[in-house]
This record gives C-alpha cells, structure tokens and sequence, in this order.
C-alpha cells in the first residue's frame, strides 16, 4: 500500500452541452458505472427552459467506496467538458470550478477569460467530433467524452464499457461497437496527458442502486402496499407518477391521471374512503390547489398521502430548481383547525422510508399526511443500497360493527383520538362522513360543544403521533458549542460542513427535524438547551423554517443567527462553513474576562 | 353492482330529517332514490352515495347507505376514486346545478369522457339555493335574482346538451314531481355500465316560487317513443329547446367503462408473469 502514489477520495465531473451533445447521458453512464462498481455516487442535472434541445448539464460526485454516502452535491468541480462555451455560460453562476479544474473543449472554441483567470487550472483541447466519426459513431462525442474522463481519473473502465452496451441494448450490434470504439478512442486519446489532478482507487465493492428521491418515494409507495395512485403532472415530482403508471397496474393497483389537483386529492380521499392505500404526488401550484381537500381528509378522518416536492415559489417561480418555501403552506394552509402530519425527507433513501412512514401514520391516524422533499432530492440520483429499502408498515384499525348499538364513525372517546372506520360493503357499518362538523354517529352538526369536543379528538391524535414519531436526525459534536437546525436537502449540506468544522477543532452539531408537523418538539428544545449558539440554515428568503421553529421552541435571545436566502441555487458547504465561522469565535464575557 | 332484491325503499329510509324547505323538489327526488335503489337491486352496505355542497347535496344523510356529503363541486372526483377502489360497490353522485356545472363543471366533463360507472343525479332548480338566491349556471338568462340584479347576463346551460356532448354514455331528463318517472329513470341510471347522467328538473319553491314550478310543468313533453336513444344528433334534438322541456331517456350507447380500460391495462402491464417481485423493480435502477 505504501508504495501507490497517494489516491484521492472523490472527484467531481462535469459535462456541458447543446441538445443532441448527450451531456446528461454521459453523467447518466458515468454514474451508474461507478454505483456499479461501488463507489459513492451523487449526480445533478439543469437544464435550460426549452421543452427539447437547448443547453444541458450533468454534474457526477463521485466519492470513495470505503467512506459513506455522500450528502450534498458538491462546491467545486474538478473536471469539465464543455462542448460549447456559450452553453456553460447559461449554468455560469450555478457552477464553480475549483481553482485546478481541468476543463476539455473542442479546439475551435477557447475558453472563455473569465475561466482562464486561474493559473493553475488545465486546459486542454480536444477535437471530440473528430474522434467520434474517426470511431465511426459521428453522434457519439460524448461518449469520446467518458473515454478521456475514465482514462484521466482512473474511472472502472470495465463497468462503463457495460454502461454503455446497456444504454444502447435495444440497438444494433454496429451501433454498439461504433460507440465502444468511440469510448476507446477517447482512453487512447488521453495517454496524451500523463499529468493527472485526481485519481479515483479501484475498488471492487458491492454494486450500489442509483436512484432518485422521486424514484425512491415510488419504490417507497409500493413497498407500503399502496394501491390507489392519482396524479396530476407538474414538475419536478411527474417521475412518481410515471413510474406507478408503470408499476402499480403490475401488483393489482389502480394509477389515474385526473384533469387537475383538486381531482387527484380528490380521488384519492374517495379511495382512502373505499378503503384502499391511496397517495397522490405534487409541486408546489398543486399543493396549493389540494389546500381544500387536505381540510376535506383531516374533518372526515380519511387516510390520504400526499407528497410534494418542493420548487421555486411563489406561484409558477422556478418549476426546475429547489427551494424550502412550500413550508408554512404545508403545516398550515387549508382554513379552519386543520390537524395534519407533515413528514421532511432529507435524502434519497429517506424519500423511500418517509412515504413508508406517511402511509403508516396516515393509515393508523386516519389523517393526511405531506411528505416535503425539494427538487434537489427528487431529482437528483444518488447511491442507495437495496438491504437498506425495507420498511416496517402499520394497517389501518377496521370496526367491526355490533347490531346492538349504532355504529359511531366519530366515537370521540378514545385515547389516541382515533375512531377505528369501516369501509364500504361492511355490513351494519354504515355512516355519512361529512365536511361539515359532525357527531360521533357523522351527522352534521353546527353546535359548539359538539365542535369543541370533535377538536379535540382531532388534535388528541396529533399528540400520539408526536409521541410515537419524534423523528429527527442528529449528527456531529455531542455537547456542541455551536449548534445547526436545517431540514430537507439543506441538512445534507450542513453534514458535510459539520464534519469540515469537526476537522479544524469545532465543537458544533446539527438537528434536522424528518417531520415537521407535529414537530418533535422536546427532543428539539433539548438540543437548543445544550447548545451556546444556534444557527438556522434553510433555502427560503423569508425564513419560514426559522419563524416555525420560533413559534414552537425557545431559540436563545441575541445568540441565534440564520443563514436563509432564495433557493434557485444549491446551497454550498462553504456557505453553511461561512456563516458557523464567526458563531463559532463569539466567546461570552464572562469566558473573555477567564 | 350486487342484486339483492330483499331490500325495500324503506331500508334505505335514514332517521335523519332534511333540512329542506317545505314543498322543496328534492323532497320527491328522495323518495324516488329510496325507490330507485330498492328496485335496481342494491344493498345499503355496498351503495355509496357521494354528494357536493348546496340544498340538494345534503340528500346522502337522508339514504342509508355509504354516505359522503363532501366539497363544493367535488363530488365526482371523489365518486371516481371510490368506485375505482372498490368496484363492487354501487356509487351514486348527487348535487345540483351549481355544484356540478359551475365549480364542479371541469370533473364533470372528465367524469363523462372517462365513462367512469357512476350514476350522477342533477337536481337542477335554476337557483343557488343554500346561499340564498344567486343565479346559477341554469338560470335563464335575463332573470333578475340577487347577484343579477339588473337580468342574469350569462346564458344558461342544458346540462343534457353538455353532457352528450361530454361523452356520457346515458343522458336523461326527468322531473322531481314525476316521481314514478323519475324513478324509472334512476332505475335505469344506476343498472347502466358507465357514466350516467340525470338531469333531474326539482323547482325551488322558495327562491324561484310558485310560478317556476307552473311554468317548468307547463313546458313538459315525454320524448317520443320512437325516439333513436342511440343517435347522438337525434339526442340533441330534444336539448336547448326553448318552449320545451323533454323527459325520459335521451342519449343512451354502451362503451368500455374506466374499469373495464384498467382491467385491459392491468393485463397488459402484468403480461404472463406472476406478481414482479422487489428485486424486479430495484432492478431498474442497477447497471
């Protein structure tokens, strides 16, 4: 082991095009090889706004497979190929290329000055259309492109050779081996250069799954036997949709697209009703649409799971970019006292066991649950490993109605505030369920008493969730000078700043709340206590997530600061890093005058 | 759809008391449900009657069956998603005018062209009812109510006209007072395989009055015997009719119903192969 030139724990590659160029097929193969192979692997596209063609970028992380999984995209690239400058340009202030980048390009097309202003990075010129006709595949660039990458950061060449002859599997045998001479003319074409920045370990590994927060809820939906999906396309959660299209007619379930979400919400309150596992998926514009609906399954105690990933808002905002600004409308939007479970992923894997989980508590609780992700997860595509996608699943309480006593839907004497329900064909189990306030027998009724009493059987279950499900993560320092409250994509980003701060001496730790409503709040408010200072990171411009946390726990007088700006662009390490930093140097007086 | 010929129009009889006005349509709109129900065969524990909001959408807790007295307008997508999870039921959608064609009107034409098996009862009074007197979507254009104070400058729609047009596979009129007719009707609305729609005329006696009721019955014509259900131009004859107003079965054709289109894709998506396995689906997302 001594003797091998010292190898680097992760790279980072980037790929930049024109529509055609196959900037995000080449991520896609880069990607999937490496999670094949074992490493680590986190890749993000962005696209420009145009339907088809246009400007496309791929962004491959791609990180040790000894140490764990990668949390966030990554601060700095290491390597870009860019077919055309004038298309990196649109993706300029979303990318940072570190300061010994290594950026490949076609040979008529210069960098740009603003690139070439750091003298460390390489710049090298490739004629990548050239060698891909030379290789008879005139289309194939890009693949030229994984050839060069591959050879220069000592990529699994192996793996991607079998990349590649899937991705083109339907095709011709010609094409495919047009398309491997293409790759090795690429491999060749790099023995040009023996200097290498970084240079991956090979390993061999167990073969990792590489999936996306919006592919891992689906997994997670049929993992938790749901058996009624209806949706209503919008971006970025239409995946869901389309893969339960596909899957869920294949184990006897039922997928609808319906004319709009008010539809979708609706159909699956009439099949939450009908007795079935119904979920329905959404962004933002849809969420807000469903806002009449989620009082509709809260007041009528039906089952329903929605899951939302958040966009740039408000109102159209930013359809392809992330943001954590659908908060305050998911813990509080729809009129009246309207008890409901929010759930936060954090991850791709915990997209899976959060719509597990929101199934769980919907089904047990007869209450609507939102699960929250954010672009940045649900579209991203991550490492996951299978033994890891497994789940325990709770069923909802059937009545089993007496003839002697009328059966009572809405028997408001329970602990937990839930009132097992029949469903339809049960005999002797008939009841009106009902928008209206109602009693226990579900006829209306618009006497206080009745209200208060039926209140309080709602929120009653809210206080059994929280005690059943304090669901939070908690990384870093255990008695932490500093400590970080964030949730979703964001608490990825502040991990990865943690264990950073961790490195140069910081006692500094983070809490990131996996639901939101009813909000773990003693296990919150313990890790507040046990921090000096406390700082809130969150991607939405008006602090939501700080001002929920205000209105629910104590934050310290004087020493609580929050990193919260506009999402649109991902948030950094360095960021997060940037705003611990002076929090972590602010001393008390008493310990200035020690 | 079950056949279970031991229950009468009482079991479904419930011991609540509508709130309706007295000499209300709807009250013989019920009588005829009970009736209806009864006589298509249906068991209470396996039919679901789904309403929107307004006067007549209160009807499900007068019905003892699976009752859902839901949102504004949103009684179909609802009935969509329970008889799609539970096809053996019985699902009946009720409302009115408003509910279904103003801020309902956008699940009603989706309803239709899905030919989803729900029979859908319209009762249609020309009035916003529960709110107190506001023109509706059927109000006759030039009526002077509260929120037209002037005349009603909208046109009003015939819900038989848009309904054939939507792609409903039965269209029929009735009328509250007819209550034998008008079960007949609902007889037929409930047994048909599909979406199907009555439009069933029940005057308001208290925002319309007496003369609504007179003059509704006044233009009151039973379609032709020899009338061509099946031909949809025929259909529309008997729509938009001014000094006229047909009853009986209209539009009536037999399409694959939403399930039967699931069951085809069902088929289709499984091929020969037993239920996929987990591994069958992580499958997608390994090299």
């Amino acid at each position: 082991m001594l003797n091998e030139p010292p190898l680097n724990q992760e790279v980072t590659l980037s790929i930049v095009g024109s529509g055609g160029d196959g900037a995000v097929v080449a991520g896609d193969l880069i990607a999937m090889a490496c999670a094949g192979r074992g490493f680590h692997v986190l890749k993000t596209e962005a696209y420009g706004p145009q339907i088809r063609g246009g400007e496309s970028s791929s962004i491959v992380r791609i990180g040790s497979a000894t140490a764990g999984p990668l949390a966030a995209p990554p601060d700095v690239i290491d390597a870009l190929v860019a077919f055309r400058f004038a298309d990196f340009a649109r993706f300029r202030s979303e990318m940072t290329l570190s300061d010994r980048c290594v950026v490949l390009h076609e040979p008529d097309d210069p960098p740009p000055a603003e690139i070439t202003d750091s003298a460390c990075r390489t710049f090298l010129a490739v004629p990548f259309g050239e060698l891909a006709k030379d290789a008879g595949a005139p289309g194939a660039k890009n693949i030229v492109a994984i050839g060069l990458l591959t050879a220069m950061f000592g990529l699994p060449v192996d793996d991607i050779r079998s990349a590649v002859r899937r991705r083109f599997r339907k095709r011709d045998a010609k094409i495919i081996d047009a398309n491997l001479r293409a790759f090795d003319r690429g491999v060749a074409h790099a023995g040009e250069w023996p200097a290498r920045t970084k240079r991956m370990a090979d390993v061999t590994a167990p073969a990792h799954l590489l999936m996306s927060g919006n592919e891992a809820a689906a997994v997670g939906a049929i993992h938790a036997g749901c058996s009624f999906f209806a949706g209503y396309p919008i971006t970025p959660s239409s995946e869901v949709l389309h893969l339960l299209s596909e899957w869920l007619p294949r184990v006897g379930g039922t997928c609808i697209q319906t004319e709009d979400e008010l539809a979708a919400i609706g159909a699956v309150v009439g099949a939450g009703f009908a007795g079935a596992k119904a979920m329905t998926s959404t962004s933002g514009p849809g969420l807000s649409l469903m806002s009449e609906m989620l009082g509709l399954a809260s007041t009528a105690e039906i089952p329903s799971v929605i899951y939302n990933v958040q966009r740039g808002g408000p109102s159209t905002g930013i359809p392809t970019k992330s943001e954590q600004s659908d908060l305050n409308h998911a813990v509080y939007g729809s009129h009246g006292d309207t008890p409901r479970v929010v759930l936060a992923c954090c991850d791709v894997e915990d997209s899976f066991h959060s719509t597990v989980e929101a199934f769980n508590i919907a089904e047990e609780f007869q209450v609507p649950v939102i699960v929250l992700s954010d672009q940045l997860i649900a579209q991203r595509r991550e490492t996951v490993d299978a033994s890891k996608l497994v789940h325990d699943l709770v069923e909802r309480r059937i009545a089993i109605p007496m003839d002697e006593v009328p059966y009572e839907r809405y028997a408001s004497g329970t602990e937990d505030g839930v009132s097992p329900m029949t469903i339809p064909g049960i005999a002797g189990g008939m009841y009106q369920t009902n928008g209206l306030e109602h009693d226990e027998l579900g006829r209306p009724a618009a006497g206080f008493v009745v209200h208060e009493r039926m209140n309080q059987k709602r929120y009653r279950k809210l206080e059994a969730i929280a005690k059943k499900y304090p669901l939070f993560r908690r990384f870093g320092d255990d008695r932490p000078e500093l400590g970080i409250l964030c949730w979703g994509s964001s608490a990825g980003t502040v991990s990865e700043a943690i264990t950073q701060l961790q490195a140069s001496g910081a006692r500094v730790a983070a809490f990131a709340p996996r639901i939101l409503a009813p909000l773990p709040i003693a296990a919150l408010q313990q890790f507040i206590d046990s921090c000096d200072r406390i700082l809130v990171v969150e991607l939405s411009f008006a602090a939501q997530f700080h001002h929920y946390l205000r209105s629910l726990v104590d934050l310290p007088r004087g020493q609580t600061n929050v990193l919260a700006r506009s999402g649109g662009k991902t948030l950094t390490v360095a960021e997060v890093v940037a705003a611990a930093e002076p929090l972590l140097k602010m001393r008390t007086l008493e310990e200035v005058l020690a | 759809m079950t056949c279970d010929p031991t229950f009468t129009a009482n079991d479904f009889k419930s011991d609540l008391k509508p709130v309706w006005c007295p000499g209300c349509g709807d009250f013989a709109v019920l009588n005829s449900i009970y009736r209806a129900l009864a006589g298509a065969g249906c068991a209470p524990h396996e039919t679901v009657i789904v309403s929107g909001i307004g006067c007549s959408s209160r009807l499900p807790g007068y019905v003892e069956t699976y009752g859902f007295n839901s949102l504004h307008g949103r009684a179909l997508p609802i009935a969509t998603g329970a008889k799609l999870a539970a096809p053996r039921m019985t699902v009946v959608a009720v409302g009115g005018d408003g509910d279904g064609l103003a801020i309902g009107g956008n699940h009603l034409m989706h309803a239709a062209r899905r030919n989803v098996d729900i029979a859908y009862f319209m009762m249609d009074n020309e009035i916003y009812g529960l709110t107190k007197g506001q023109a509706g979507p059927t109000t006759p254009s030039g009526d002077k109510t509260k929120s037209t104070t002037y005349g009603n400058p909208d046109t009003a729609i015939d819900p038989c006209a848009l309904t054939i047009a939507l792609g409903a596979t039965w269209v029929a009129r009735g009328f509250s007072g007819d209550v034998k007719g008008t079960t007949e009707l609902m007889t037929q609305a409930i047994r048909h395989r599909g979406f199907a729609f009555l439009n069933i005329i029940s005057p308001c006696v208290t925002w319309r009055g007496e003369d609504q009721h007179k003059e509704l019955r006044a233009k009151l014509r039973t379609v032709p015997k020899d009338h061509d259900a099946t031909n949809r131009e025929a259909a529309l004859r008997y729509t938009n009719e001014g000094e006229h107003l047909t009853t009986g079965v209209l539009y009536q054709v037999q399409h694959p119903t939403l399930l039967d289109q699931l069951a085809g894709i069902e088929h289709t998506a499984r091929g020969k192969g037993s239920r996929p396995k987990r591994e069958e689906f992580l499958g997608t997302f390994q090299l």
